[in-house]
């Protein structure tokens, strides 16, 4: 099988884009010649700090802005033609919807532009309306939707057409631990279907669990590309994690390592818990508890 | 996954995608009306019905000619007012929406052409705006009937003697004359005309404006001037005077920024009792047809390669 026979999911190659501002002579470069490549079934993070570059590489990606030079395509086929959009779910970041439809009628309209079926439809509305918990607004106008809710509902309405690339443009911003975890899970579901995703975040932490593949944007440019683990392993280290480790253990092992020419102990203690895992496992043990007594 | 698999990817998104359909087309049509309609915009039939039932009571010394011409008079220029505005008002207000709240992503990133949407948007408002007028028609229609009919019985009581059958003969026939006869239909029919068009001018102006007050503004204005357009044209090329390649562009263009509304404006005649000639309204539809397809044609360029 010849590589270049492989169409990959997402393929980018030297995209600028500058945006003129009005009025003035300067001009805006927020993607300069970006490349990537997201192989079909990976999931790849694009993590940059806010005005990085990474919404407009999405929106150049999706057709909605055009590049100034370079090329983006899906699946083989270019961002300017309609057909690559013909399975792809976006998520834009902070998107609205609209307020005067209910969650069922917001999916049911997505899939109709989707060209599903209406059989096809209703059965889709309520599976996903359940995948994102949102059975209980089911019925509700997205006006009094909360943020979260939002979140979720776009989440349903990029899902909608069951497509097999899945664009989500900072799916964890503003949204709680517990729907970040959710929303975690679903992307290692997709990933578990065989669905590609690029997804962008200015947070690290929040998605690094689920990335196989990591670009760093900065300023425009992709400054760091690779898998993961690569990227943050901290080559001359290793750690060493015990549990009940009785005190002659740890004087042993000191002694051995003061015996080493090379070896040096930086640092011990006790592992800490992030913040994170401490908020969810606290606030599950309190739901829990307030169920007990109901 | 294999190269394969992805290989018939690029080939199954081609061979799925229409170029156009008309089922997306209606979703985003059916979408919008819904949306206008969960605005409440239908309590203008309140207003509506106000106006045409106190018409009948402001005028009481008049004679009944006049009378039931006033009250025609106020319905039409209710349904003309009340049409024009949702067509200007509603494009303004939906499409610089949807691309501020950037709910125009979730839609064109959906296998959706620009077009499509376009087009959705205008029928979703063209059909708004018939639901509208169709429901002021029937209470317009119901009110002069039972005025007609109202009439008829003080006119007839206010004879002397009572009257013969000869004179309740000819009293019914002038005072019916002014009544509801199938012609009033044309009417309401130009007054949606006259409205899609207007509908098609906000169209234009609101794909490159994304403002919902300059949309509003330009397209009055437009519409305005629309009205005085064939009186501006007759002025500058008196008739048989445009010669010449220059002249007939100028006019031509002029033609199509300014649409000629005054044209639709059949009701006047209609009022006073004139019939309709099938050629004009046929005339209309034709002159409908031609300024919509433009001005889908030109917010199209102007929206295909925006910058959302
Ligand atoms: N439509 C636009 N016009 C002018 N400048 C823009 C526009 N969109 C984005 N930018 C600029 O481009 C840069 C990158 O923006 P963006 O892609 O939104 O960053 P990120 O999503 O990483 O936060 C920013 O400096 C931003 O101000
Ligand atoms: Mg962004």
């Amino acid at each position: 099988m010849m590589a270049e026979e492989i169409i990959p999911a997402v393929q980018i190659n030297n995209l600028t884009k500058i945006f003129p501002v009005p009025f003035r002579k300067e001009k805006v470069i927020a993607v300069e010649d970006l490349s990537l490549r997201v192989e079909a079934g990976e999931v790849y993070g694009l993590i940059g700090p806010n005005g990085s570059g990474k919404s407009t590489t999405m929106k150049v990606l999706l057709g909605l802005i055009s590049a100034t030079s370079g090329s983006s395509a899906i699946f083989g086929l270019s961002s300017s033609e309609t057909a690559s959009r013909g399975s792809v779910g976006f998520l834009p970041e902070n998107p609205y919807f609209y307020k005067y439809l209910t969650g069922a009628e917001t999916l049911s309209f997505y899939g109709k532009l989707c060209g599903l079926s209406r059989r096809k439809i209703k059965e889709r509305t309520s599976e996903l309306l359940s995948l994102v918990d949102l059975e209980n607004a089911r019925d509700r106008r997205l006006g009094g939707y909360s943020k979260g809710m939002l979140q979720r509902i776009g989440l349903a309405q990029a899902l909608v057409g069951d497509p097999r690339l899945v664009v989500l443009d900072e799916p964890t911003a503003g949204v709680d631990p517990a729907g970040s975890r959710k929303i975690r899970d679903l992307i290692i579901e997709f990933k578990q279907r065989g669905i590609s995703v690029i997804l962008s975040s200015h947070l690290l932490e929040q998605v690094q669990e689920v990335c196989d593949k990591v670009g760093i944007i900065f300023q425009g440019k992709l400054v760091k590309e690779g898998k993961l683990e690569e990227l943050i392993e901290i080559e001359s280290q290793t750690e060493i994690i015990l549990e009940h480790a009785d005190p002659k253990i740890l004087d042993q092992i000191n002694k051995l390592v003061q015996a080493s020419e090379e070896t040096r102990l930086l640092r011990s203690g006790k592992p800490k818990t992030t913040l994170e895992r401490l908020f969810l496992k606290e606030t599950r043990a309190e739901s829990e508890d307030v169920r007990k007594d109901a | 996954m294999s190269a394969d698999k992805v290989k018939s990817v690029k080939d199954d998104l081609v061979l799925q995608h229409k170029l156009f359909s008309l089922s997306r087309v209606w979703a985003i049509a059916f979408n919008t009306f819904t949306q206008l309609v969960r605005m409440k915009v239908f309590y203008f039939m309140l207003i509506f019905s106000v106006l045409i039932i106190g018409a009948n009571f402001l005028f009481l010394n008049f004679t009944f000619e006049q009378e039931l011409k006033i009250l025609k008079d106020v319905s039409f220029g209710a349904m003309t007012l009340f049409a024009s505005i949702f067509s200007i008002v509603g494009t303004a207000l939906l499409i610089p929406k949807d691309i501020e709240d950037r709910t125009l992503y979730t839609i064109l990133t959906k296998p959706v052409p620009r077009f499509e949407y376009l087009v959705g948007k205008l029928i979703g408002i063209i059909f708004l705006v018939a639901v509208s007028l169709v429901l002021m028609s029937f209470l317009f229609f119901a009110v002069l009937y039972f005025r007609q009919h109202g009439i008829l019985a003080e006119e007839i009581k206010m004879i002397r003697g009572g009257a013969t059958d000869a004179q309740k003969e000819y009293l019914k026939e002038t005072i019916f004359a002014q009544g509801v006869r199938p012609e009033l239909i044309l009417g309401v029919l130009a007054v949606f005309l006259k409205a899609a068009v207007a509908a098609g001018v906000a169209l234009v102006v609101s794909t490159f404006a994304s403002s919902t007050l300059f949309t509003i503004i330009v397209s009055l204005v437009v519409y305005f001037i629309g009205h005085a357009q064939s009186l501006a044209l007759e002025y500058y090329f008196p008739e048989g005077q445009i010669h010449g390649a220059l002249q007939r562009f100028i006019a031509g263009i002029v033609a199509v920024v300014f649409p000629n509304l005054q044209m639709f404006n059949i009701f006047d005649g209609l009022i006073t009792g004139q019939s309709i000639s099938t050629t004009l309204m046929f005339r209309l539809i034709g002159l409908t047809g031609f300024y919509l397809t433009i001005y889908s044609m030109i917010s199209w360029i102007l929206f295909a390669k925006k910058e959302l």
